[in-house]
């Protein structure tokens, strides 16, 4: 009885194995073909010396990465990012889940409501460059307008010359178009709280803040990690918004700009590679910390 | 009007037709028949469709047009070329790439390709050699001159257009002081390569230049046309007669407030742009717009020439038809009618006086002048660092307008940005 | 009970500041768009912004479907074919890109959240982890892959990459929509003698809509937006989509400001469309039942 048990179990196990990995081969095939070989080659490439304009592709080792440390430019760099990635999740995750709670709440024309939330994301990345620099036209934009008009501003507008003030705008221009991503892992994670929680809740007499801290936050703690890993990476790789507003210009640049202006721009292709690996590493760490912080948070409540 | 256009046209045409049948007559075919050629240009350097297909009609080679932005171009043949392949068969090649795109030999040399009579008529086509090696030929012939709106001037009872950069800021300040605008001098102070050639070209304006031959810098000195170059722009800032916002404009967006009258001079006007200008649908200033001659402190107007050319990748295939597109694209008739839909000014000399006998050149005999005066902003072809230089300048222009540092700083931090560059 | 009724109306008053303040946030700057593709160039310069044109042109929408074109003063043969062509080029790579994402990750998702076998953890991080790899790390060794494969320019090879770029997110989104759901559901329908394929695909993936319909909101809309792909593997119109053509419509002296935002609220349309469509099984799926 006991042995037809295991034989049992160890025949559903390796069905299950063998089912599972079909489901996952798929996925293997392409991401190991398209993603994770290029990036290997890549790798190997930052601890080379390869740089088009000239012969040889002299081994150097972690030379590269030493290079990076050092300069001061690319540290600069590294500081714009790390503000525009606080700044963007702070304002994403906080939005977003307004967002999501109020479309979640909403009865009455929520189709529309969402559709107007995602608009921001749907309009292609050049209009939405071209659109935020005539709000934020020094000379004719809306934002001098409205600064005007409403007397909190005289004079002409030198919100370009102030370095915290243009990463603040630039880091507007990303959440406005990034938050509906959030927004909607969050609807979707809330979609899946069954209802009847919040009715056995409410019969024990939980205030709203309770159900929301008690069983809302707790479910759609999963959501809530993806969506803080994403809108980390997404800042992380901020290029547009900064490029378009402000082209190469020290008080914004990020490290994607500068791998960029290294590897594209100025052909220091190993240089470049080994910085966007550092970028890379950069926003899987913070991503993991969130992601261990959150599940382990929310599992212990 | 209409009707000239057309009988030119229809006259091209004819002329066209002429010379297909006189080369038929001497090769008794079309060699490259039937052949495919990918070009990659920008929306500028893209030709009408009756324009390119006279080229099939003349060579039997079907033409595949690529269209991408000019900072997208730049990505894209970086790409395709550390990839090994050819992005197209035939691409733009701006004269900043020269330098980069020589050292990394990523071009076919094009010296045994045409004859020397046409490279000659186009003076620009030395700023795309390298070491020699003649790498693309220019399609069109970017130089700056001062534009000016002539009503504004006039307002102010100032009579002439500024021949100095000191008349310059005399005629600014009785603008200013007449109250016609605000801000007279239109010039970006932005981190973006439109800041850094405006710097350019006023410094040959003040009679300096960047380098000596060693590439070592000559604009620290207080007494060099660079410093005093910079020490202009700051100062006029300061003065008010450029928009203080400036530091948050680019070159375009200068253009944008010269259209709609803000401001009297657009300093490093873009000859081509004088249409736009001019047309009324899209400028509010059409009928107040002139050109003069760059002001200078030597009496002898100087300008630097930013021209566009078309290359052919060294791994390219069909590089026959490629030079044969290439040699169609230097043609008097092709360039009258490039000038014509796309308002690429010619680079051939003799079409540019062609073109102005004719009257068919806005604001003719400055341009032309003009044009005789373009000089390469490296006299021995762009440097493979100029990209990075570039951009270091920029940004020490812009920190210096904002006032975060000196201008005496700034020029140190852009001597220091051409070292590190070039060093490399 | 009075009391209730006021707290219950002043949720309701809030509710809709709520949602206006949502509104004007979101659409605003588009409408500005919207606003910006009907004046005519010579009012867009003008020194006070206008909430709405003055005199409204068509000209540009007329530039966009004309039989001919303008540009730079100039007639040109129409940009409409092009136009055309582009967003079909969009409609097919990002809905191609949907379909192929959505069907990995919702069998592989499943593996991950409720099978077991060798590498899973592992497996699982490592393809996750690939969502921080930027764009330009990857760009030139895919280029050779992708030059080796000839999937350059071909609806294949952008598909392909789209996939892989977007596959990571929605597999996370999705194993989490699986293991947030109770284990009963699918040890019932075993039971009953259903195999485990056929109880996935019957039983758990309907109830699993709200995710599923989100990983392909998510995925449709990412693609649809993306640039430095197809700026690379598209060169021709034969796969350009609409990203890359509109910025051609930036020209060295002038940049069409009507033009460009006529063609931004053109693009606009099919993903809304999509999203209103694909909204109906947002919101209802998992517990549509149980809230009577």
């Amino acid at each position: 009885m006991a042995s037809a048990l295991t034989r049992e179990k160890t025949r559903r196990f390796g069905g299950e194995a063998s089912l599972g990995i079909a489901f996952v081969i798929p996925m293997v095939v392409i991401m190991g073909g398209l993603v994770l070989l290029p990036l290997l080659s890549t790798m190997i490439d930052s601890v080379y010396n390869v740089s088009p304009m000239r012969a040889g592709t002299p081994f150097v080792g972690f030379k590269n990465y030493i290079d990076l440390f050092s300069n001061t430019t690319v540290n600069q760099s590294w500081r714009n990012t790390f503000y525009y990635v606080v700044l963007a999740v702070v304002l994403e995750t906080a939005g977003g889940l307004a967002t999501a709670l109020l479309l979640n709440k909403v009865k009455i024309g929520r189709r529309w409501l969402l559709a107007a939330v995602v608009l921001p994301w749907c309009l292609p990345p050049v209009v939405n460059a071209v659109v935020w620099m005539w709000i934020y036209n020094p000379s004719y934009g809306l934002l001098t307008g409205v600064l005007h008009s409403t007397g909190l501003m005289t004079g002409p507008s030198l919100f370009f010359n102030d370095r915290y003030v243009m990463l603040f705008l630039v880091t507007l221009v990303h959440v406005w178009r990034m938050m509906p991503l959030t927004a909607i892992i969050l609807l979707a994670a809330l979609q899946s709280i069954p209802k009847d929680l919040y009715q056995a809740a409410r019969l024990d007499g939980a205030s709203s803040f309770k159900c929301f801290r008690l069983i809302t936050l707790p479910l759609i703690s999963g959501g809530l990690a993806i969506a803080l890993s994403q809108s980390t990476v997404f800042a992380f790789n901020l290029f547009d918004e900064a490029w378009i507003l402000n082209r190469a210009s020290l008080d914004t640049r990020t490290v994607i700009i500068q791998v960029y202006l290294d590897a594209f721009q100025n052909l220091k292709f190993s240089l470049g590679m080994a910085l966007s690996l550092l970028a890379m590493l950069a926003s899987l760490l913070v991503s993991l910390f969130y992601v261990l912080k959150v599940y382990r948070e929310t599992r212990f409540d | 009007m209409k009707r000239r256009t057309f009988m030119a046209a229809l006259a091209a045409t004819a002329m066209l037709q002429v010379g297909v049948s006189g080369a038929a007559l001497a090769d008794d075919a079309k060699p490259l028949d039937g052949q495919h050629l990918s070009v990659l240009l920008p929306p500028w350097g893209t030709f009408p469709k009756e324009m390119t297909d006279q080229f099939t009609a003349e060579t039997g080679v079907a033409l595949e047009s690529q269209t991408l932005g000019w900072d997208e171009i730049h990505t894209k043949i970086v790409t395709s070329m550390i990839a090994n392949t050819a992005p197209a068969s035939a691409t733009e090649v701006d004269w900043s790439w020269v330098g980069q795109f020589g050292a990394a030999g990523w071009y076919s040399p094009l010296n045994d390709d045409f004859s020397e009579d046409v490279v000659k008529d186009v003076p620009t086509s030395k700023i795309f050699n390298y070491n020699g090696k003649l790498l693309a030929l220019p399609y069109n012939n970017d130089f700056r001159v001062l534009i000016y709106n002539k009503a504004q001037l006039e307002k102010a009872g100032v009579a002439q257009p500024p021949k100095t950069p000191d008349e310059l800021l005399e005629a600014a300040k009785a603008i200013k002081a007449a109250k016609i605008v605000d801000y007279p001098i239109g010039l970006p102070l932005s981190a973006t390569e439109g800041t850094s050639t405006t710097w350019y070209l006023l410094t040959k304006a003040f009679g300096g230049d960047l380098f000596d031959k060693d590439f070592n810098p000559l604009f620290l000195d207080p007494n060099s046309g660079g410093y005093k170059a910079l020490n202009f722009e700051v100062q006029a800032l300061k003065d008010g007669l450029i928009d203080p916002s400036a530091t948050g404009l680019k070159d375009v967006d200068v253009q944008e407030l010269f259209k709609s009258g803000k401001v009297t001079f657009d300093v490093a006007g873009w000859a081509g742009n004088l249409s736009v200008y001019g047309d009324p649908s899209k400028s509010q200033v059409a009928d107040d717009v002139s050109a003069a001659l760059m002001p200078s402190t030597t009496g002898t107007t100087r300008t630097i020439g930013l021209p566009e050319a078309i290359g052919i990748p060294v791994s390219a295939e069909n590089a026959d038809a490629a030079k044969a597109f290439i040699k169609w694209m230097l043609k008097p008739e092709t360039q009258i009618n490039s000038y014509n839909s796309l308002g690429n000014l010619p680079p051939r000399l003799s079409v540019l006086k062609q073109l102005e006998e004719e009257g068919k050149l806005t604001n003719g005999k400055v341009l032309l002048e003009q044009a005789a005066s373009v000089e390469p902003l490296f006299a021995d072809g762009t440097p493979g660092w100029y990209p990075e230089f570039s951009s270091a300048v920029s940004a020490a222009i812009n920190q210096a307008a904002k006032g975060q540092v000196s201008v005496e700083d700034a020029l140190q931090q852009i001597a220091d940005a051409a070292q590190s560059a070039s060093q490399q | 009970m009075t009391h209730r009724n006021f707290a219950l109306a002043g949720g309701k008053i809030g509710t809709i500041i709520a949602v206006l303040v949502l509104l004007v946030w979101s659409v605003g700057p588009i409408y500005w768009s919207l606003a910006t593709s009907f004046t005519s160039p010579t009012d867009l310069i003008s020194a006070e912004p206008h909430f709405w044109p003055a005199d409204m042109t068509l000209e540009h929408y007329a530039k966009l479907f004309g039989s001919t074109s303008m540009s730079q003063g100039n007639k040109v043969a129409s940009v409409w074919p092009q136009f055309s062509r582009a967003i079909i080029n969009s409609v097919i790579t990002s809905v191609a890109a949907t379909f192929i994402t959505v069907a990995i990750a919702a069998f592989a998702a499943y593996a991950f959240a409720r099978m077991k076998f060798p590498g899973r953890n592992v497996l699982f991080f490592v393809v996750v982890g690939t969502l921080a790899i930027p764009a330009y790390t990857v760009m030139i060794p895919l280029y050779r892959l992708m030059i080796a494969l000839h999937l350059v320019d071909t609806y294949v090879g952008v598909t392909l990459i789209y996939v892989s770029a977007f596959l990571p997110l929605a597999l996370w989104l999705m194993r989490s929509v699986y293991q947030s759901m109770p284990l009963s559901l699918e040890e019932a329908a075993w039971m009953d003698g259903a195999g485990r394929v056929y109880t996935l695909v019957r039983i758990i993936m309907p109830l699993a809509a709200p995710g599923l319909i989100a990983a392909a909101i998510i995925t449709f809309l990412n693609a649809w937006g993306q640039f430095l792909v197809p700026l690379v593997f598209s060169p021709t119109l034969t796969t350009k989509p609409l990203t890359v053509l509109i910025p051609e419509f930036v020209s060295r002296n002038y940049v069409d400001y009507g033009l460009i935002n006529a063609a931004g609220i053109i693009a606009i349309i099919p993903p809304v469309l999509v999203v209103l469509f694909l909204n109906r099984f947002l919101v209802s799926g998992l517990m549509a039942g149980a809230t009577k």
